[in-house]
């Protein structure tokens, strides 16, 4: 499948700024979706709203654009209603994690079967680059001016606690593990999901002063450590807890479960009436 | 499913057997009293059915995995109360910028907030109408029996298919849990997807056909991309929007009209209008004009109705249909109104009437 | 086989130039016709596809995924 079959050729170039980890995002999707030949004519994409929330617009697919803070839920109900059907949802971590935080928690209690990538550029970028439940404790935001005094969520524990099947968090400076983390969630049943941490230069880095998209990079990488090198213990004291690790991303693959998918709770077989097998 | 025959059942069961018989297969809900049973009873009946039942974390993803449903060309609906449908408003907004056929439960009771859980009332009426922002039209249907609840539900679910648009019921806490004879008709007149052609509706394509479909709640061009920019494209959709549901009121409007050329004319819906039927036995001086579809206005039908009457509405809310009943039967010259507002739970009977007719 | 940058999508933001593990690409100097500062391939020959020369098959794409404009081409 070419680049323009897969992204809609009338519409490019995107409207993302020059930099920013969306395009890289993209690249990445595509790649992923061509590696495992996966056929787009069966997959739904629904996403919310936000930068992040524009990615599907671009994609020569079904695309469903939502309000905001509910495509899981949008998903939940086509995913239902059409299980042949592959959905996949691109949000960003606002609109998953702030305003649809109640959401996320169940889809991943249920393992509802949908795909998950978000993108964690720890701000609202496309509302102008305000404070975000993922905002790195004493950055600058608009509406954080002095600092913030918040610390930021842990979103793939969140998600690996709720109970989902495979969860994994990448940045947009390790583009090829983001892309066999993208294939192994497509093809794992169960809700599955992919965190990206990405660069926001224009409305993140440039109020603290990385609007440079090289140096913003550059932070996300040096501020990324793999899995294997932490340990990671409730009973530590507090400054474990902000953004994993004083301050650092951790990267890898979290949790590969195989719990059954959310299905139906009876089953006919042979006209009679009984509980699915397990 | 329930065959033809004669049944003796409550509002929300019939309500939710009813659903299954108009071709519902995909049910989504949050409990709320009054509604509850009709969840319950789904739970226990859908899947039998070969459809999907599931109960959400709130009214929001209710409402939103009903409308997703709906997008892939299933039949489904929702049921809440008060403060649920207050929490639906935004996802209902969405359903009709984009077109999408869902019908959505409202059984009403006191409010606002908490307000009087079990109490029965009809304080959204306009809600139904107004309840989201920007410029939409809802089609809203109010069943003042449990046999209309059974023939409202499937024209619920007609008039979605028909026009892609987001239908909501009307109950209320007595209807629901009051039991009736219900007949069960031989033929049931049921419409699928892209059966009867409107102008102004396109031609409904779901999700996962292959057919690359752009949904947005943005303001979109007929292709489903963005452009919120253009004067021109924004007032081309919204005014389609509106006008598919304003120009067809005809088509859609359904009322119960009694002894038109009455002096007096009694204006009501739901459960108070149960009151208004020993009046008209007895006096040929009153009549009865019983909307069973409140939104869009019947305009239509109520022209001869309305021309210089002594108008008195019932029902049981303080700010509800008498302000569109006025406008509308003002501009056909009537000019006497008397608006009987019963709240706390106090259902009209026929006395509030006839009291109301001798002070005139 | 080595990159080579498109004018009408590169926006200048440099990340190819950072990304690169054999810095094959140098800050550019001159105004693209789109106004941007458009990076330069200037050591085609240090890149991984080029030197280890396996025909059509892509062994490095690092420039390639991470460029957000999908400005880069393979030739």
């Amino acid at each position: 499948m070419e680049f323009f079959e897969f992204y809609r050729k009338d519409r490019w170039p995107h409207q993302f700024c020059p930099g920013c980890g969306l395009g890289t995002i993209m690249n990445g999707l595509y790649k992923a979706f061509n590696d495992l030949k996966m056929d787009i004519n069966k997959t739904v994409f629904v996403s919310g709203i936000g930068c992040t929330g524009r990615v599907p617009g671009y994609i020569n697919a079904d695309s469903v654009h939502t309000t905001h803070g509910r495509p899981i839920a949008f998903a939940t109900g086509i995913k239902l209603a059409r299980p042949d059907l592959n959905v996949v949802v691109i949000s960003g971590d606002g609109d998953l994690f702030a305003i649809g935080g109640n959401h996320i928690i169940h889809a991943a209690r249920r393992n509802i079967d949908i795909k998950v990538i978000a993108v964690n550029n720890a701000t609202y970028g496309l509302t102008g680059g305000q404070l975000a439940p993922t905002t790195p404790h004493n950055m600058v935001t608009t509406t954080s001016p002095y600092g913030n005094k918040e610390h930021p969520f842990a979103l793939a524990e969140l998600v690996a606690a709720a109970g989902a099947n495979y969860v994994a968090r990448w940045t947009t400076a390790h583009p090829n593990q983001l892309v066999n983390s993208i294939k192994t969630a497509l093809t794992i049943p169960g809700f599955t999901f992919v965190e990206v941490v990405s660069q926001c230069p224009v409305n993140f880095g440039r109020r603290n002063k990385m609007s440079d998209p090289v140096y913003h990079l550059r932070w996300i990488k040096e501020h990324s450590i793999p899995l294997s090198k932490v340990t990671f213990d409730l009973k530590s004291p507090f400054d474990f807890m902000d953004i994993n690790f004083k301050g650092i991303y951790t990267v890898g693959e979290f949790v590969k479960r195989d719990r059954p998918p959310y299905g139906k709770s009876i089953e006919y077989e042979n006209n009679v009436l009984r509980p699915p097998k397990e | 499913m329930l065959t033809p025959g004669r049944y003796f059942i409550s509002g929300n069961i019939a309500v939710a057997e009813a659903a299954l018989l108009a071709g519902c297969r995909f049910y989504s809900g949050y409990p709320i009293t009054p509604s509850s049973e009709i969840m319950e009873h789904m739970a226990a009946r859908m899947e039998k059915e070969g459809g999907v039942f599931i109960q959400t974390e709130d009214e929001i993803s209710a409402i939103a995995a009903a409308i997703g449903a709906g997008m892939t060309g299933t039949k489904a609906m929702t049921a809440t109360s008060g403060p649920g449908f207050s929490l639906m408003q935004e996802n209902i907004g969405y359903a009709a910028m984009t077109e999408t056929p869902v019908v959505i439960v409202d059984v009403m009771r006191g409010g606002p907030s908490t307000g009087q859980v079990t109490i029965v009332a009809q304080g959204d009426v306009m809600q139904a109408r107004f309840g989201s922002h920007g410029d939409y039209e809802n089609i809203v249907l109010a069943a003042n029996s449990v046999q209309e609840l059974v023939d409202l539900t499937i024209k619920a679910f007609n008039l979605s298919v028909i026009f892609r648009n987001p239908v909501i019921l009307l109950s209320d806490a007595e209807l629901a849990r009051m039991i009736e004879k219900v007949e069960i008709p031989k033929n049931i007149e049921v419409y699928d997807f892209n059966q009867i052609k409107i102008p102004d509706v396109p031609e409904f394509k779901p999700l996962g056909n292959g057919h690359k479909l752009a949904i947005t709640g943005l303001t979109h061009d007929e292709r489903g991309y963005p452009i919120t920019t253009d004067v021109n494209v924004h007032r081309r959709l919204v005014t389609r929007l509106v006008n598919k549901i304003k120009n067809n009121e005809s088509m859609i409007s359904d009322v119960e009209i009694i002894n038109p050329d009455a002096k007096n004319i009694i204006v009501s819906y739901g459960i108070s209008s149960r009151a208004a039927y020993p009046i008209l036995k007895k006096r040929k001086d009153v009549g009865l004009f019983r909307p069973r579809t409140l939104w869009p206005f019947p305009e239509s039908k109520a022209k001869d109705v309305f021309e210089d009457k002594n108008i008195i509405t019932v029902e049981m809310n303080l700010r509800g249909y008498d302000l569109e009943v006025e406008r509308v039967a003002r501009k056909y010259g009537s000019k006497n109104f008397k608006h009987l507002k019963l709240i706390g739970g106090e259902v009209p009977t026929p006395k509030h009437i006839l009291d109301a007719l001798e002070v005139n | 086989m080595y990159p080579t940058i498109n004018t009408d999508y590169c926006k200048g933001c440099n990340l190819c130039v950072e990304v690169c593990p054999k810095s094959v690409f140098i800050l550019g100097k001159n105004l693209t016709h789109r106004g941007y500062y458009s990076p330069i391939v200037e050591y085609k020959e240090k890149c991984t596809n080029f030197k280890l020369n396996k025909g059509d098959k892509i062994l490095c794409e690092i420039c390639w995924l991470t460029c957000p404009e999908h400005a880069i081409e393979f030739v």
